[in-house]
This record gives structure tokens, C-alpha cells and sequence, in this order.
């Protein structure tokens, strides 16, 4: 199993989750892929010892993922609850990731749910009303809209979380600091680094020069390719270079040669 | 030995990624000189390198040399705040030092660049003259440069001035480790290089002859004579560098993968087929183009967002039968089974834009709204071909932007940038010169972009018809200033026999139409 590494808050979101949790203001993070999105709110939850309750959203996720669906069992028809009954009943944190990669449609339900009242009407099963236990808390993640597979979230849904966090890629030396509490060897400086090579990545894929930006878990996976003995620039190589064989010889050799440069044999 | 000529177009593609990573500067444009020496102008944003032909060695040494006085200047950009000419004393004191110094600073983040460098010192110091051809003052100078930057002199000087040379390099080593370790800059430096002056006795607007390998003739040297020099070189350099093997820095071996990618490009480049240069299209030529202020990043950005549908290739649909059921639309009666559809476009498409004298108040946004269509295209894999036309010297050009059998890329990117938009509208000509291609490759569309009417509108019918005949689709798409005009404009094509004729009167909203086109078929 692997273990729990300590959150690096680099730009206070912590205590903006804090603040409003206490103000009973649901939060909405949002940032590029790898940016410790999922991490931070990980962390808060433990900080809170509430209970979590969790969903990826994609495209296949349906509403009765949500709400719950009617089941057969031994002659009886019941009510199976989904996750955000569920939550709502047990009054604990609900945590909605990439939240924009589901159908509008299917998110029609949670504007529902999250509005001042925090109640929803079960039409699904009895249409009585479930009424969230205090505590109930919603913290959702966005992935910017140009991540393939996104939509734009419906504006009466992102009216429902007031707080904004935006996480971006962190400066190098809070890069550094994270990905060391990742790694056990001492590769300081190799690190640094490739930090920088992986921010000249990301700078030439912002201005389209670049098909394709690492991000943090790249870097960490780097930090520990190291730990297993692998050499630097074939990790460099292997973890950043690589990947830009899928846009042709060119795409590639742009990236290779800017390692080659970086880190030589 | 191969013998391909390495002026090409994914050349410059990466030497510009390159400068403009290593510089970490986004809008620097790279041009090669067969006259100049190489250098930077700050303030242009422009980096002059002396081409590739023009270097000493085999071609893969040659392409070695290029690469690290891009990595140079690509530095001097990063690290100094002015440079001076070259060509008199004071510059030229203040350049050689500065290249040292962001040579140190350079190598601190690019570790991998030390075999290159020296590599490179070795070819500089071969290509430097011997100093019994330099006359007069500038002797001095030259011996001041060879023994500053290689630790060595080729030929010999008089023991008075080898002193002064000796002296002027310890005071410039010297202030180079003060510049670096204190943390200050060129101007710094610059104070400094009177002192130099002074040690070497001679003015500060001394004329510098111009130091071009190319410029003496039968200068080619054999291997070994080249391993000497390194070896001489390696050991001078031995304090900075450390010791290192002359064999592996002279082989070059890191970097020959991305010489040899450069070279199965030249050889896809020439298997072109037809070349359009022999029916009447021509290709811009010039690579020194910023073409950075043409990109709209925020509008390829939505777009992308807006079409991403296509990227995917796949969307939901649902029906009422098929293998995968769905209970929720099943209850709400709903069409219950969904499957996923392969939407990704086939479409063989060329594009050509209208570059006449009425759209030149708009030709940015113009050109960056095709930027935006021609990104968009490539992200989605359509096959693609980009034509333009424009009146140069009273004559109409069909300009090739990028052919259907070339990626997009930032060179097309150049190509579309350097077009000035001038003259009427001579379709039925432009179709004429386009025959050829179009009959060669029979695109499934051909799209044309204008903001006006034809002048000669009679023979534009006649073309569009035989067009048609090749299993063609023809479409035109209006621009004009508001909605009134754009139909109106649209209306008078659909009279020339398009099969069908669009119109818009927002530049941004060219590429959602375009592809709304691509989308349909």
C-alpha cells in the first residue's frame, strides 16, 4: 500500500478550504491535469477526519450514479441510493472530480441539490425530500476546457460553488519541495533540473509550439526513476522526451534535443 | 559522405524551437546569412547565423557548429542586456568577453551542452586566422581573442605584445568570475572593457576585420588534424571542463539521431511529385518572419474546446436498438440504447484565401483567424492544403502556404505572416494556375475565402465548372464588413456556380465555419 504523502500547500489553499468549510460554501478547484488538485482535497478531508464519498465523472457517468436506481431483490423492488443521497444523508464530505467531463444533462440534478436549501426530491424512489445532515460539505475539480473531453460546466452549476480555488503549476522551488517528499535518494540538483525542462515544456505547448505539457506527476515519476538507479537523461528521456513520438520524428527531435542539451550523456 | 543540402524547412522549424527555448524568449525569428558573420540583434528579436553551407567540415560537423551558435546566441539573448557591433575594438572586447561569460552562466542549467562546446571551440579556433595575416593594431586584438578564448595563439607574436595579451586575458578572466559571482551584467562589464583597452594598447574604435571560415579558400583540414586542435583545446579548457575524452566529443554521438532525423526529412521533401514552382505557384521564401503575432491563442484555444467533439472522434448517440441498453432513458422512454459513433473527419480539403488589396486593413486579424482554422485542421487530422493569392509587381501570385502532404507547422505558419494582401480579385486566373494541383490531387472540397467579388466573373464560371467535372465540390465563403454585405457578397457567388456559398461577417467566425463544413459532409 503505498503511503500518504504530506500535502505541500503552496498557496494557502488549505486554509481557503477551511474558510469554507466553516461558511458552508462549496468550493470548486480549478487547474490544469497534475497540478495536486486531488491531493489538496485528500489532505483536507483528513484534516477534518470526515467521511468521504467520491466520484469520477466521465462521459459514462449517468444520473442514477448520482441519485440512486430502483433494484429487484427476492420479489421486493428497493431504492440502491447513489452518492450524493448518500452523502447527503450521512452529512459527510462529497467530492466531485473532473465534474466537466460528464453531460450537462446529467449534472441537472445536482443544481438541485446544492442550492441554498441543500434538499433534494427523490422522484426516483418515493419523492419524499432528503434534507442534508449538517456537515454535508461539496468540493469539485475542473480541468481547464482545453483538456480533450471537457465541456463547459452550465452557469447555474458553478453558481453553486462560490469559492474558487485555481491551482496552477507550483514554482520551481515548491516543485522541488513536493516531489521530494516523493523520493528518497538525494537528487536535488537533477531534479531541479528537470523541473525546469518540464516548465520550457510547458511553456512551448502554451504558445502551441508543443503538442503536449508535463505535468507534476511526470516530474514526480521522474524523482523516482532516479531512486531506482536509472541515469538521468535516459529518465528524462523516458518520462518527457518520449511521449512526443505519437506527433512525428519532428515533435520528438524538438524535445530530445532540448534534453540532450540539458543533460548531455 | 552526404551530400544534402541542410537549408530546409524542419531546420529552421527546430532551430527556431530551439532558440526560443533556450532563450526562453518566444518571439525570436532566426535567419541565415551567407555574407554575415553570425549575431543577434536584441532589439529585433533576430538572431543572423551564418548558414550551414558556409561552415567548415563535414556536413555533420557543420550542423554540429550551427547548433551550438544557436545555443550561444540563444544565451547571449538570456543573459545580455545590450551587443555591441563587432567590427571595433570596444565591441568586439566587450563581445568575446560576454561570450564566455554566458557561456559560464549557460552551462550551469545546460549540463548536456559541454562536448558541443569544446567541439565548437575546436572549429573556432581552426577557422581563426594565423596572426602573422592580420596587420597592424588588430593583430593584437586577434591575440588577445585566440589566447582568451582557446588558451592558444596560431603563429606568433612579439614577446612585448604577448605580455600585454597575457595580462589583458587575466584581467578579463578575472572580471568575467567577479560579473558571474556577484551577479552582475553586461554593463558591469562594459566599464571593464576599457581597462582591456588600455592593457593592450590600442583604440577603442579600432577597425576589426571581419573573421569568416569561408572567406580563405582550401581551408578543409583532415580528421586527425581536427583531433589535434581538439586535443590542444580539451587540455586548455581542462579547468573549466574537466577532462574529457576527445575521441567521443569528435564522434558527436548524442546528437547524431536528431542530424539523421533532419536528414529522412530532406529526403520525404524530395518526394514531393509535382513541384509547384513548375506550374505557376510559388512559395514564400522568407524564414526571417515573426509569426508569433498572428497566433490567437485564445481563439485556438476555443475552437479546439468548440470542436473537440471531432478530436475525440467518437460520440454518443442513442437509438432504439443496438447493444448497450440504458435503464435511465429506458423509464424516462427515452430511445434506450447508445452506441458510439465514429465522428472524425475525412474530408480532403484545400483552402484558399484571398489576399486582394480590400482585406489588407484586416490582413492581422485575417491572418489570424486562418491561423486559428489551419491549427484547429491539424489538431484534428484533417488532410489539408492551404493556397493564398496576392498581386506583386502588377502580376497575380498563387502562393503555396502548405501543400496536402506536409504537416502544419510554424513554417507555414511563416509563409501565411510574410503575404501582403494587394490587388483585385482575379479568380478565374488563380484557378487557372491551381488546375494542375487540383486535378493531381483531386481534394473532396475546395474551399474558397473572399471579400469580394470576382473581377472577371464570366471565365471564373467556366473554371468552376471544369473544376466541378473533377468530382470537386466547390465552396466559397463570403467575408464582408456586417451581415448585410457578407450575404450580399454571398449571394453574387452563388450566381458563379458554387455549390454552395456561405457568408460571414466576423473574421473569428471563419474557422467555426469551416469546419461546421468539414463536420457535415
Amino acid at each position: 500500500m503505498s503511503k500518504e504523502i504530506d500535502y505541500v500547500d503552496w498557496n494557502n489553499s488549505i486554509e481557503i478550504l477551511n474558510k469554507a468549510y466553516q461558511a458552508d460554501l462549496f468550493v470548486i478547484i480549478i487547474g490544469p491535469k497534475g497540478t495536486g488538485k486531488t491531493s489538496l482535497v485528500r489532505n483536507f478531508i483528513k484534516s477534518k477526519n470526515a467521511k468521504l464519498e467520491s466520484i469520477n465523472f466521465s462521459l459514462r457517468t449517468r444520473e442514477s450514479h448520482l441519485i440512486g436506481t430502483k433494484t429487484l431483490t427476492n420479489g421486493t423492488v428497493s431504492f440502491d441510493e447513489g452518492i450524493l443521497i448518500k452523502s447527503m444523508r450521512e452529512g459527510s464530505i462529497l467530492y466531485l472530480d473532473e465534474i466537466n467531463a460528464a453531460e450537462a444533462d446529467v449534472l441537472l440534478r445536482l443544481d438541485e441539490a446544492l442550492d441554498d436549501r441543500r434538499q433534494i426530491i427523490l422522484k426516483e424512489s418515493t419523492g419524499g425530500t432528503i434534507k442534508a445532515k449538517q456537515g454535508w460539505f461539496v468540493v469539485a475539480t475542473i480541468n481547464p476546457l482545453t483538456h480533450t473531453g471537457t465541456k463547459e460546466l452550465p452557469p447555474q452549476l458553478l453558481s453553486r460553488f462560490p469559492v474558487r480555488i485555481s491551482l496552477e503549476y507550483p514554482p520551481e522551488n515548491i516543485e522541488l519541495e513536493i516531489i521530494k517528499k516523493h523520493v528518497s535518494g538525494n537528487h536535488d540538483s537533477e531534479i531541479s533540473q528537470a523541473i525546469k525542462l518540464a516548465n520550457i515544456l510547458r511553456q512551448a505547448a502554451a504558445v502551441e509550439e508543443l503538442f503536449y505539457s508535463p505535468s507534476l506527476r511526470e516530474t514526480i515519476a521522474f524523482g523516482k526513476l532516479l531512486d531506482t538507479g536509472m541515469s538521468t537523461k535516459d529518465s528524462a528521456k523516458i518520462v518527457f522526451g518520449n511521449v512526443y513520438t505519437q506527433w512525428g520524428n519532428i515533435e520528438y527531435q524538438k524535445v530530445a534535443d532540448i534534453i540532450t542539451s540539458m543533460f548531455g550523456n | 559522405m552526404q551530400s544534402l543540402e541542410l537549408k530546409n524547412e524542419s531546420l529552421i522549424e527546430i532551430a527556431t524551437f530551439l532558440v526560443r527555448r533556450w532563450s526562453e524568449k518566444e518571439n525570436i525569428i532566426i535567419e541565415f546569412s551567407d555574407k554575415m558573420e553570425t549575431r543577434t540583434r536584441l532589439k529585433e528579436n533576430r538572431v543572423i547565423l551564418t548558414s550551414i553551407q558556409k561552415r567548415l567540415g563535414s556536413n555533420f560537423e557543420k550542423y554540429r557548429q550551427l547548433r551550438t551558435s544557436i545555443w550561444y546566441e540563444s544565451m547571449r539573448i538570456k543573459f545580455c542586456k545590450k551587443i555591441l557591433s563587432n567590427d571595433y575594438g570596444f565591441g568586439f572586447i566587450l563581445n568575446t568577453l560576454e561570450t564566455l561569460r554566458v557561456e559560464q552562466e549557460g552551462r550551469k542549467l545546460w549540463k548536456g551542452m559541454d562536448k558541443e562546446i569544446i567541439f565548437n571551440y575546436t572549429h573556432m579556433f581552426v577557422a581563426r586566422p594565423q596572426l602573422h595575416t592580420v596587420y597592424g593594431k588588430a593583430r593584437i586584438v586577434e591575440g588577445f581573442y585566440q589566447y582568451f578564448m582557446f588558451g592558444a595563439l596560431k603563429g606568433e607574436v612579439q614577446s612585448s605584445d604577448f605580455e600585454r595579451i597575457k595580462k589583458a586575458t587575466e584581467f578579463g578572466k578575472k572580471i568575467i568570475e567577479e560579473c558571474i559571482k556577484k551577479n552582475y551584467d553586461t554593463e558591469w562589464l562594459e566599464k571593464n572593457v576599457n581597462v582591456i583597452i588600455k592593457i593592450l594598447d590600442i583604440d577603442s574604435l579600432l577597425t576589426i576585420p571581419i573573421s569568416l571560415p569561408f572567406m580563405k579558400a582550401g581551408m578543409m583540414i583532415s580528421e586527425k588534424e581536427l583531433l589535434k586542435f581538439l586535443k590542444v583545446i580539451a587540455k586548455n579548457k581542462e579547468v573549466d571542463f574537466g577532462k574529457v575524452d576527445s575521441n567521443a566529443i569528435l564522434s558527436g554521438d548524442n546528437i547524431y539521431n536528431e542530424y539523421q532525423v533532419l536528414l529522412d526529412e530532406n529526403k520525404k521533401n524530395d518526394k514531393k511529385g509535382i513541384i509547384p514552382e513548375s506550374i505557376g505557384i510559388q512559395i514564400p521564401n522568407q524564414i526571417n518572419v515573426d509569426e508569433t503575432i498572428i497566433y490567437d491563442i485564445n481563439l485556438i484555444n476555443n475552437l479546439k474546446t468548440k470542436f473537440r467533439d471531432l478530436k475525440s472522434g467518437w460520440k454518443e448517440q442513442y437509438f432504439t436498438s443496438g447493444e448497450e441498453f440504458d435503464v435511465e432513458n429506458y423509464i424516462d422512454e427515452n430511445k434506450p440504447f447508445f452506441s458510439d459513433i465514429k465522428k472524425s473527419i475525412k474530408t480532403k480539403i484545400v483552402i484558399l484565401l484571398d489576399h486582394s488589396s480590400s482585406i489588407a486593413s484586416d490582413a492581422i486579424e485575417y491572418k489570424k483567424a486562418t491561423i486559428a482554422l489551419c491549427e484547429v485542421l491539424s489538431v484534428l487530422k484533417v488532410k489539408f492544403a492551404v493556397y493564398a493569392f496576392s498581386t506583386e509587381n502588377r502580376s497575380v501570385i498563387c502562393w503555396s502556404i502548405k501543400p496536402d502532404n506536409v504537416k502544419w507547422n510554424k513554417i507555414a505558419a511563416k509563409k501565411l505572416a510574410q503575404i501582403v494582401a494587394n490587388g483585385a480579385t482575379p479568380l478565374a486566373e488563380i484557378y487557372d494556375k491551381m488546375f494542375q494541383i487540383l486535378e493531381s490531387k483531386r481534394p473532396d472540397i475546395f474551399l474558397t475565402l473572399t471579400d469580394g467579388e470576382p473581377s472577371d466573373s464570366d471565365a471564373v464560371k467556366n473554371m468552376i465548372k471544369s473544376l466541378k467535372r473533377l468530382g470537386i465540390s466547390m465552396i466559397a465563403l463570403g467575408y464582408g464588413p456586417n451581415t448585410i454585405r457578407s450575404t450580399t457578397i454571398a449571394n453574387n457567388l452563388k450566381h458563379l456556380g458554387y455549390e454552395k456559398t456561405l457568408a460571414v461577417s466576423r473574421l473569428n467566425d471563419i474557422p467555426k465555419r469551416v469546419l461546421s463544413i468539414l463536420g457535415q459532409v
